[in-house]
């Protein structure tokens, strides 16, 4: 019975019910682990060991008096990055405005894994309010990438996507705004989806821009992230963006297909000259598995980015207004201020990167300036919707490299924030137009990994899980990092 | 350009007190930015309708009241007897 703590969702669950091992010694492996890597990695900023043994505990009691009751997720340790609210538990968004928050309520999301048996081990680090691509403006300070702790781990879910590259929970959920999500995975070498807009529930997300983020999955192979998916996305009342007309998804896998493949030129071409070669061994290896591949191009990806941060910023700015230090907040007394004075007092302890996308989404969203920034972002995600629903008519699934970047230097970035926007460049294509993309493992350089993006059109998650596990089948090494 | 005024105009608007050395550097961060983000306006797409939140108000579901079982006040840290306590007004 060793090192159960490196085992995949599905592994554990199928452990759990064949009696193999119990859900308690499976946790307390997982907490033994946590205690032996957090300090170094920092994915993990609130860790409930109490509350994880006490789930697990109920979950053995199931296995032994009643397993027709186990739910689909029995046993499995999941994170949840700290923007999702889960009851009784702080959530801080990694700020100093929410630092004592506990919410009195699950998020949608949470209570479907919770009602599935799933044990929620603790809340994950990420940029403060998910603005960021690296997870360093955090109040916790930065999520190390378990391959190499000098560099960043991606974001912002970087202590999602790193605590289960480190095997500090077997999945996580994240959530991904401009590729919040998939970066991460592709950094710490892990699968991470972005379902299509309206999939999963974004109901206790604590919101930064809510025309592009939906919450998703991310674990350690393909068959996990469908596993969790089946399980947290589907209607909900408490969210009127939710556009499935279904209860369960019931992703299925795998169904293997002859698909056809359209690479993305622009995209690989533009990344390092490494990753783009392993972009197009990727499309060979789909060509030799009987794919139909060729290269293709999105016009509009030229205006992609510029498009996502001024949508971006817009919301986050009128987002954050709420934060007014009153009904939640630091301990900070009013007393001696006036009104507007103590709002600024207070809102000053936001982050560097924070206050910089509210000033600028006020910017962008004074009159003077809405038709000339905003309008025209919403009017380019019209252009490139349409780009893209012409070509999946061609094209089953699209690919690209999830970052045109190895992962980076802790502190290299972060003083230009121009430099970390065109990091987003692959990935914010898939929030404008609401599509689902996939990050999965396509090695390593240096020993840092490089993660492949499939895209499809909305609602084709099927699809993605098609190709990604056609991709890990063939490419899957059982490699864990060192630490 | 993006002037030291126009950041002093923003933050009173957005409700945020900035060091001076804040200001300086985000003077010149936002027009960087801004700059950047002007690539949009290259572009000509008058006859094009932006996108929109699919669903119709008529659409939404019926608004009616929900009970909650928790305090709505449990999170507020300055609390004096039954009352959240704020800044003044006036």
């Amino acid at each position: 019975m060793s090192k159960l703590y490196n085992l995949s969702a599905n592994q554990v669950y199928a452990g759990i019910r064949a009696r193999d091992f119990t859900a308690e010694e499976y946790i307390f492996q997982i907490l033994e682990r946590i205690n032996k890597v957090n300090g170094k990695v920092n994915a993990l900023i609130l860790i409930d060991s109490k509350g994880a043994l006490e789930k697990a505990r109920l979950v053995d009691r199931k296995v032994r008096e009643d397993e027709k009751r186990l739910g689909a997720l029995a046993g499995i340790a999941i994170g949840i990055k700290d923007n999702i609210c889960t009851k009784g538990l702080k959530t801080t968004c990694a700020s100093k405005l929410l630092e004592e928050y506990v919410p009195p309520y699950d998020a949608t999301a949470v209570r479907r894994l919770k009602d599935d048996d799933a044990i929620i081990i603790g809340k994950l680090n990420l940029d403060e309010f998910a603005m960021g691509s690296s997870t360093e403006f955090s109040s916790f300070g930065p999520t190390r990438n378990p391959w190499n702790i000098d560099c960043v781990a991606g974001g912002s879910s970087g202590g999602s996507a790193a605590s289960v590259a480190s095997s500090e929970c077997s999945a996580s959920l994240g959530s991904d705004t401009g590729g919040s999500i998939r970066c991460p995975a592709s950094f710490c070498s892990v699968v991470g989806l972005k379902p299509t807009y309206g999939q999963v529930s974004r109901f206790g997300l604590i919101p930064y821009a809510n025309s592009l983020e939906q919450i998703g999955p991310i674990g350690k192979t393909v068959s996990d992230v469908v596993m969790i998916m089946n399980t947290i996305a589907g209607a909900d009342d408490n969210d009127q963006t939710i556009r499935v007309t279904y209860n369960t998804p019931g992703y299925a896998l795998p169904s293997k297909r002859k698909m056809r493949i359209g690479l993305v030129k622009e995209l690989t071409e533009g990344a390092d000259p490494e990753i783009s070669k392993r972009i197009y061994s990727a499309m060979d290896l789909y060509t030799s598995l009987d794919c139909y591949c060729e290269e293709t191009s999105i016009n509009y990806v030229e205006y992609a980015l510029a498009s996502y941060y001024t949508i971006a910023m817009a919301e986050a700015s009128s987002n954050l207004a709420r934060y007014d230090n009153i009904r939640y907040g630091f301990n900070f007394s009013p007393d001696g201020y006036e009104w507007n004075a103590y709002f600024a007092k207070a809102r000053s302890n936001f982050g560097d990167e924070v206050k910089r996308r509210i000033i600028i989404g006020t910017y962008i969203l004074s009159s003077a300036y809405y038709g000339k920034y905003y309008l025209k972002a919403q009017k380019v995600r019209t252009m490139l919707k349409r780009e893209l629903g012409l070509l999946f008519k061609k094209y089953d699934i699209l690919i690209t490299p999830t970052m045109p970047v190895l992962p980076f230097k802790i502190g290299e970035k972060i003083r230009d924030p121009i430099k970390m926007f065109m990091i987003d460049i692959d990935t914010v294509v898939a929030n404008l137009a609401g599509i689902p993309s996939i990050s999965v493992p396509a090695g390593f350089s240096n020993g840092l990994p490089i993660g492949l993006q499939i895209m499809a059109d909305e609602f084709q998650e099927q699809k993605l899980f098609d190709a990604a596990l056609l991709f890990e089948n063939e490419t899957y090494i059982d490699r864990g990092p060192e630490l | 350009m993006v002037s030291r005024e126009t950041i002093t105009y923003l933050c009173g608007l957005s409700k945020l007190e900035l060091t001076e050395e804040e200001i300086v550097k985000y003077e010149l961060q936002v027009e960087e930015i801004i700059r950047y983000l002007d690539k949009l306006d290259s572009m000509t797409l008058s006859n094009i309708e932006p996108v929109s939140a699919e669903k119709r108000f008529y659409q939404l579901r019926e608004d009616i009241a929900q009970s909650f079982e928790y305090d709505p006040f449990g999170n507020a840290k300055n609390r004096k007897d039954n009352f959240v306590k704020g800044p003044r007004i006036i």
